[in-house]
């Protein structure tokens, strides 16, 4: 029915207007140029069978903190394509990657609180837990639940860089402007 | 820098410097007024507080800082470093490279100058002089990574992969044997992928493999090892290795079809066109077979076989298929399937099964032959699909019955209302589908998805000023109105674009059109930073891969569709000038030309005021706004909201060239391309660039309406023209002669001829007849009573299909809809489009353009006389609208 497999920087444009149909949070072609530069492994898009992106999740690796973890900065799933799994094994691609490429000891998310859906997914098939609430996170007030997960441990090395500037902290000129507002949310 | 000056300032300087660099502008201007307080003249000092206001949005100030403090020290390669900086802040990348060229002239070795440079001529792909810089730049430094790294992506980029392959083997060499160290694990691993990738890109398959198993240990990322390997076995045809590794990565991936593509090849059973013989098919089966036994989980093993099945098998294949997918209600199930209506058999297949299904859950409650009761959804879900099917094969009626039943059945379901809005799109009821959009929106305000398409909806119903507002329900951002623009949201963008441009609202679409084309200007320079933080991130193929991606850009079907509008746009301009408001305020079109002369100037002073104020109320509005790096954040004021100034150019079909240009180089293969080449170029008298539009469409597709359009058009315009006088024209006219000869279509014969042998080729073809009817009254028109009784003589014949299914008429509604605007404005003949539109009505009783019967078009006739607002629709909110299509349930 639908592929999964590692999105390429030909997919971006599609991710992008993916996003902007069925997600609240938008970002600047800047911020997947970004994604795909940085960990081209934590990119994965679900392509229908006429070659339509239907759904991605766009992934990062926390590299300024001490302990090294990966993020889900956004996942989506068209309305049409629910009730294919497509979120679950989108995440579960990342979180291989995270884990097997970087070392990742944890994957982290925020999540609307009001979004059941999503919730119910990352708890109950996903595995992560409430770790914070986050308040007022999104542009409209909402709060957030800042949610993890425990990935099996480091199998790989740490992943520790001395010239981990962002891209976008280093050039201004708000070039993505989801930056500080990571989402997720499976539809 | 600053070594004129005395120690004090020295170091006052190097603080700007350093201030630029951390962003903390003001505290370098204050370092800069402290220096330019001693030493006014100082062209350095100049220079940076220029380059800093630059950075705090004072452009004209910066820029006469910057130049003023060159000319007070034109042999400072500083002052040519910042004069190349600020070119480069404004996208002005051509003068940048000649300033920095400059510096360089005056510090050769300068690092920092070089890497700038280096940047530069990257992102204008100036490759010989990316090479000679990078060189530079490792000769300077080789005990820098990026140095080595650069250098070979220079060679590989200036198309000499093997001499990158050497640089990154030298740089391999410099390197002792416990590299990486533990952090810098992946950026190796990278780097070795990256060179592996430049060995397969040379054709040194062998060299490639050992080279990848040899360094297996020190590649970090395990999947991209393992899809490389894969990639090079096939190459090698080492077949067998192959099929065992494609097996590997599909227990780790049952979901990427791209393995069990490159299964089959390793096993020799692919093909590009999907065709296959019957032991190929039984052959494929038995692999299917197996495969599902090992991947229970993944849906790919049991569609993919789908695509190759025939006969008895694809209707058993097909059956166990869909019947679980209905049960479970997965809403996708027939978008899924539908690649299979290109082959009609398999549509008549499937109709075949899903209507046994319907029968037998409506009688049984259960599917055919089972013991188990269905749940009541599986019906539902079986109606939905019926519904999109009937919609595929153009049978609106049955699909919108469907669709009405399954929305009887279960009236909660979002889906339903979704399609039912599609299918009412399809069959031509642009409002009736935008409410049934809303309808469904309504049902889960909190979804983003029904509200864009509700918004789609509208726009496609030219209901703009509603789509924003239930756009913006979604896309409010702080105290901006919607920030559809700033997230580039380009479907909304060129929809609302070509609805303002149906309405005839030149200047909004214009501004939309070009909006979207900005995103694309936009996206090219975010690859700018990317030149140097890739060299670091060694994402190189990634790298290499988004080059390439911004290459070919303007080829994407958004910035196409963008700049066909713009284009179209322009020419409309051009063939009807909008009066421009002040002439027709003024009078101005009874004045002396002297006068008119004065009062446009006048018009420009006061537009030149005009705009200063904006810009000083963007300052008072912006004034509390500043952030603590100084730079302004709030957004201007639009000067031009509704796009007047964009439809008053001087020359619409210049601007109109700058798109077609871009068309040309990206979209070479689209008919449209050059059917809008075809008409610019006609209207500004380029013959020779015109013909040239011709050719291509003859090269693209010589049979289409379109290009026999041009190509009579054409050679009739030729005909017409006054012998040939000046050497240019004569010139022409050899060229044309020369070129006649070389095309089939008009050899040996008069036009009148080409045109009756294209009809003769295409008799059965609605549009190839109207083509031919327009071409016969624009050779003769005279000839106009002929044409319009040739076109309203075609006929809607029947398609052929299995016999128990209901015949389907030939005609598209789109192509119907072009033979009445064909009759009415070109051909004018206003009886004949009547009756084309009393027959039409007949045969898309749901088109609201033909007003048919079941259209909402033809319900607000009934109403308008009621209650004399046939308008409603736009103000009436939307839970409401519901009511005025009622009716339209079956």
């Amino acid at each position: 029915m639908v592929c999964i497999r590692k999105a390429t920087v030909k997919d971006l444009l599609a991710m992008q207007a993916c996003n902007l149909f069925c997600l609240p949070e938008n970002y600047q072609m800047k911020y997947y140029l970004y994604h795909i530069l940085s960990w081209p492994q934590l990119l994965y898009v679900a392509e229908d069978y006429n070659g339509r992106i239907v759904g991605y999740v766009l992934a990062k690796m926390e590299e300024e903190t001490t302990d090294c973890h990966g993020h889900i900065t956004s996942l989506a799933v068209l309305r049409t394509h629910r009730k294919l799994g497509l979120a679950t094994k989108l995440m579960t691609a990342a979180q291989n990657a995270m884990e097997q490429v970087f070392g990742a000891e944890y994957v982290s998310l925020h999540v609307r609180k009001s979004n059941r859906a999503a919730f119910n997914l990352y708890t109950e098939t996903l595995g992560y837990k409430i770790h914070d609430v986050e308040a007022k996170y999104y542009a409209d007030g909402e709060d957030a639940y800042d949610m993890r997960k425990q990935l099996k441990g480091k199998q790989h090395h740490h992943h520790h860089n001395h010239h981990h500037h962002h891209l976008h902290h280093e050039h201004g000129g708000g070039c993505c402007s989801g930056e500080v507002k990571g989402n997720a949310k499976a539809t | 820098m600053g070594a004129s000056l005395p120690p004090k300032e020295a170091n006052l300087f190097k603080l700007i410097v350093k201030s630029y660099e951390t962003k903390q502008y003001k505290k370098g201007l204050k370092a800069a007024d402290a220096i330019l307080k001693k030493f006014p003249d100082h062209g350095e000092t100049l220079s940076m507080k220029g380059l800093t206001l630059n950075c705090m949005d004072r452009k004209s100030e910066a820029y006469e800082l910057v130049r003023q403090g060159l000319k007070n020290d034109l042999k400072s390669h500083v002052c040519w470093h910042v004069f190349g900086l600020l070119y480069r802040s404004d996208r002005e990348y051509r003068e940048a490279i000649k300033c920095y060229r400059n510096a360089l002239k005056i510090d050769p070795d300068n690092i920092e100058i070089l890497r700038d440079l280096s940047l530069l001529q990257a992102q204008m792909r100036d490759l010989t002089g990316f090479v000679e810089t990078r060189q530079q730049l490792l000769t300077l430094k080789s005990n820098h990574r990026m140095n080595w790294i650069g250098f070979a992506v220079a060679h590989h980029l200036n198309s000499s992969a093997s001499k990158a392959i050497e640089i990154l083997e030298a740089y391999e060499g410099t390197l002792e044997d416990d590299y990486p160290p533990e952090n810098e694990r992946c950026e190796h691993g990278e780097m070795l992928l990256y060179k592996i990738s430049l060995l397969e890109e040379c054709g040194f398959f062998q060299k490639a493999l050992e080279e990848l198993q040899k360094k297996e240990l020190k590649i970090v990322d395990k999947l991209a090892y393992k899809e490389q390997e894969v990639s090079l076995l096939i190459k090698l045809g080492r077949l067998e290795e192959g099929e065992k590794l494609f097996r590997a990565l599909l227990s780790m991936n049952p979901d990427n079809y791209r393995y069990y593509e490159g299964l089959q090849k390793c096993v020799g059973l692919y093909s590009e066109n999907g065709h296959f013989s019957p032991d190929e098919i039984d052959q494929l089966d038995a692999l299917y077979k197996t495969l599902e036994q090992q991947y229970k989980w993944s849906s790919a093993v049991k569609r993919i076989p789908l695509d190759f099945l025939q006969g008895d098998k694809f209707r058993e294949a097909a059956d166990s298929y869909i019947k679980p997918l209905l049960t479970k209600g997965v809403p996708s199930l027939f978008s899924d399937l539908s690649s299979l209506y290109n082959q009609p058999r398999k549509a008549d297949v499937l109709e075949q099964i899903i209507l046994e299904l319907e029968s037998s859950l409506k009688s049984t409650g259960q599917y055919p032959g089972r013991m188990e009761k269905e749940p009541p959804s599986t019906l539902m879900w079986t109606l939905f699909f019926l519904a999109q099917h009937y919609d595929r094969l153009g049978q609106y009626e049955i699909a919108l019955s469907k669709i009405d039943e399954a929305i009887h059945h279960t009236p909660t379901v979002i889906d339903l209302y979704s399609v039912k809005s599609r299918i009412l799109k399809h069959a031509g009821d642009l409002v009736a589908a935008a409410a049934f959009a809303d309808e469904a929106r309504c049902m889960d305000l909190a979804d983003r998805y029904v509200n864009s398409e509700c918004v789609k909806r509208m726009l496609q119903a030219d209901q703009v000023a509603l789509a924003e507002k239930t756009a913006v329900l979604f896309t409010k951002d702080g105290d901006q109105h919607n920030n559809l623009h700033d997230m580039q949201c380009m479907w909304y963008e060129l929809a609302s674009a070509e609805s303002y441009f149906r309405q005839g609202d030149l200047g909004l679409a214009l501004k939309k059109f070009l909006a979207v084309e900005k995103h694309y200007a936009d996206i090219t320079e975010d690859q700018f930073d990317f030149h140097s933080y890739c060299l670091r991130k060694m994402t190189l193929r990634q790298y290499v891969e988004m080059l390439k991606f911004q290459d070919q850009l303007h080829s994407h079907a958004y910035f196409h569709k963008a700049a066909v509008g713009a284009i179209r746009c322009y020419i409309k301009l051009h063939d009807s000038p909008p009066k421009s408001t002040a002439e027709e305020d003024n009078g101005m079109s009874k004045l002396l030309p002297s006068q008119k002369k004065k009062m446009r100037q006048k018009q420009r002073k006061a537009e030149a005021r005009a705009k200063k104020e904006a810009e000083i109320k963007n300052e008072e509005s912006s004034a509390g706004g500043v952030s603590k790096s100084g730079k302004r954040h709030a957004k201007p004021v639009d000067p031009d909201p509704r796009g007047e100034k964009l439809t008053q150019v001087e020359d619409p079909l210049l601007e109109a060239t700058k798109y077609l240009k871009l068309l040309q180089k990206n979209s070479p293969d689209s008919l449209e391309t050059h059917i809008l080449s075809f008409e610019l170029y006609m209207r500004k008298q380029k013959i020779l660039l015109a013909f040239q539009a011709v050719k291509q469409l003859l090269r693209l597709d010589a049979e289409h309406p379109d290009s026999h359009r041009c190509l009579i058009k054409f050679f009739n315009k030729v005909g017409s023209m006054n012998a040939p006088v000046t050497d240019s024209e004569k010139l022409v006219w050899s060229v044309l002669d020369a070129e006649r000869q070389t095309i089939s279509q008009l050899h040996g014969k008069s036009l009148f001829e080409t045109n009756n042998s294209f009809l003769e080729k295409h008799e059965d073809s609605l549009m190839h007849k109207a083509a031919f009817g327009e071409m016969l009254y624009v050779l003769d028109p005279n000839k106009r009573p002929e044409a319009v009784k040739l076109i309203e003589g075609s006929t809607n014949n029947l398609v052929p299909r299995n016999g128990v299914l209901e015949p389907i008429g030939e005609w598209k509604l789109k192509d119907c809809i072009a033979v009445h605007k064909l009759l009415r404005t070109v051909l004018v003949d206003d009886d004949a489009a009547l009756r084309w539109k009393e027959r039409c009505a007949k045969f898309f009783p749901y088109s609201t353009y033909f007003e048919g019967s079941r259209s909402s078009a033809f319900n607000q006739i009934g109403k308008s006389t009621e209650n004399g607002s046939s308008n409603h629709v736009e103000s009436t909110p939307s839970n409401g609208k519901l009511e005025a299509f009622k009716d339209l349930t079956i």
